[in-house]
């Protein structure tokens, strides 16, 4: 659920980019930082190993601009996507109010993609959620790769029931990186005060 | 929903405002924040005296994620929770104490700043911001955004995500 703080007139979601380990999630957060103009973003926090594996998380925290009077904010987190790491996934997803699932196109991760996907739906269920109950994204990332697997493939194992709006991209690149974080958003804005 | 939403509002928030003031005076520290769960900023007092604050999204963010992974090493160890937290550097220092389920309270204070009233006063407000939080919990405020602000914040994501 959203936070809304009334006296200072702010509404603040948090959108959190899921996926397996090096599937692209910080990348996106990276170029996102890179590409909002000053005044329309805060510091990036990145709480990574030396070779730039997220360890904790990645912080960015965006402002939207003021609607009817009320600051719209959204603050974007990244998990680590390695399997071992899942005692501090499991702590970011709290709270959460939509999600971007940043799955990997090469072939030798299509395991990895369908496993996280399984991961998460566990996690959000010991905080009593289903992944139907929250705005979910696929971004079907590294399109780049000659060998990329085809889009449908992957959405196979992760989302047989094509639920999620799906998105190309090309991280590296931020092809697909704006897209992805807007229609996350549009969903997630879509929800409030409708509960 | 399982995680509530705190919402600091009016008298409530007036009130949560009045206790941060009363901390910084009775402590010396220079910055106190209430933060929920998640790290968002509930209410923040900055000391007259103080320089500028680090950003405060920054620090909330990773005081609820340090705070998140401490109260779960406590699981762990089969402890309901963990005591306050003090880390001091050769200048500064940051004190995090649970206010109840809910929310944090979180002193920001330097080498002048006695780090037993911090200790003490801090323990103190943490208790009674606690009983405020779990008000704030029971009367959560009717929300009233209507379409409109719907259509209005999809004309600025179209701004600045791009079209
Ligand atoms: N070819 C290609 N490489 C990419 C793309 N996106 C990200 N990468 C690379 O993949 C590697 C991992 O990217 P990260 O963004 O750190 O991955 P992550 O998902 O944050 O990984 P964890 O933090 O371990 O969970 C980096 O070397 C990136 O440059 C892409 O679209 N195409
Ligand atoms: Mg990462």
């Amino acid at each position: 659920m959203s936070t809304i703080n009334f006296a200072n007139r702010e509404i603040n979601f948090k959108i959190v980019y899921y996926g397996p380990g090096l599937s692209g999630k910080t990348t996106n957060l990276k170029w996102i930082y890179s590409r909002i103009p000053e005044g329309r973003k805060g510091e990036m926090v990145s709480l990574a190993t030396e070779d730039e594996r997220t360890l904790f998380f990645d912080f960015l925290p965006l402002d939207l601009g003021e609607v009817k009077g009320f600051k719209t904010r959204f603050h974007l987190y990244t998990v680590p996507g390695q399997v071992f790491y899942n005692a501090s996934r499991k702590l970011i997803l709290r709270g959460v109010d939509g999600i971007v699932f940043v799955a990997d196109s090469a072939p030798n991760r299509l395991r990895a993609n369908a496993e996280s996907m399984r991961n998460m739906r566990e996690n959000l269920a010991e905080y009593g959620l289903k992944v139907e109950d929250i705005p979910v994204v696929l971004q079907v990332n590294k399109r780049d790769l000659p060998d990329a697997l085809p889009v449908e493939m992957i959405q196979a194992v992760v989302d047989p029931e094509g639920r999620f709006p799906v998105f190309e991209a090309v991280a590296t690149e931020g092809k697909g990186v704006f897209e992805t974080l807007k229609e996350v958003s549009r969903q997630v804005l879509a929800r409030v005060g409708s509960t | 929903m399982v995680e509530p939403t705190l919402v600091l509002y009016g008298a409530l928030y007036q009130r949560a405002m009045d206790i941060l003031q009363d901390t910084l005076q009775e402590t010396g520290a220079r910055y106190a924040l209430l933060i929920d769960r998640k790290g968002f900023v509930l209410a923040h007092k900055e000391a007259l005296w103080a320089p500028k604050p680090p950003p405060l999204d920054s620090l909330a963010t990773l005081v609820a994620g340090n705070a998140a992974a401490t109260q779960a090493l406590a699981k762990l160890l089969g402890e309901a929770r963990f005591q306050e937290v003090v880390h001091q550097g050769e200048h500064m220092g940051l004190y995090v104490d649970e206010a109840g389920e809910a929310a944090l309270l979180v002193l920001v204070f330097d080498e002048n700043a006695p780090l037993g009233k911090i200790k003490l006063h801090g323990k103190r407000a943490a208790e009674t911001l606690a009983r405020l939080a779990e008000e704030a919990l029971a009367n959560p405020p009717k929300l009233n955004l209507d379409t409109q602000y719907r259509e209005e914040a999809k004309a600025l994501l179209d701004e600045l995500f791009g079209n």
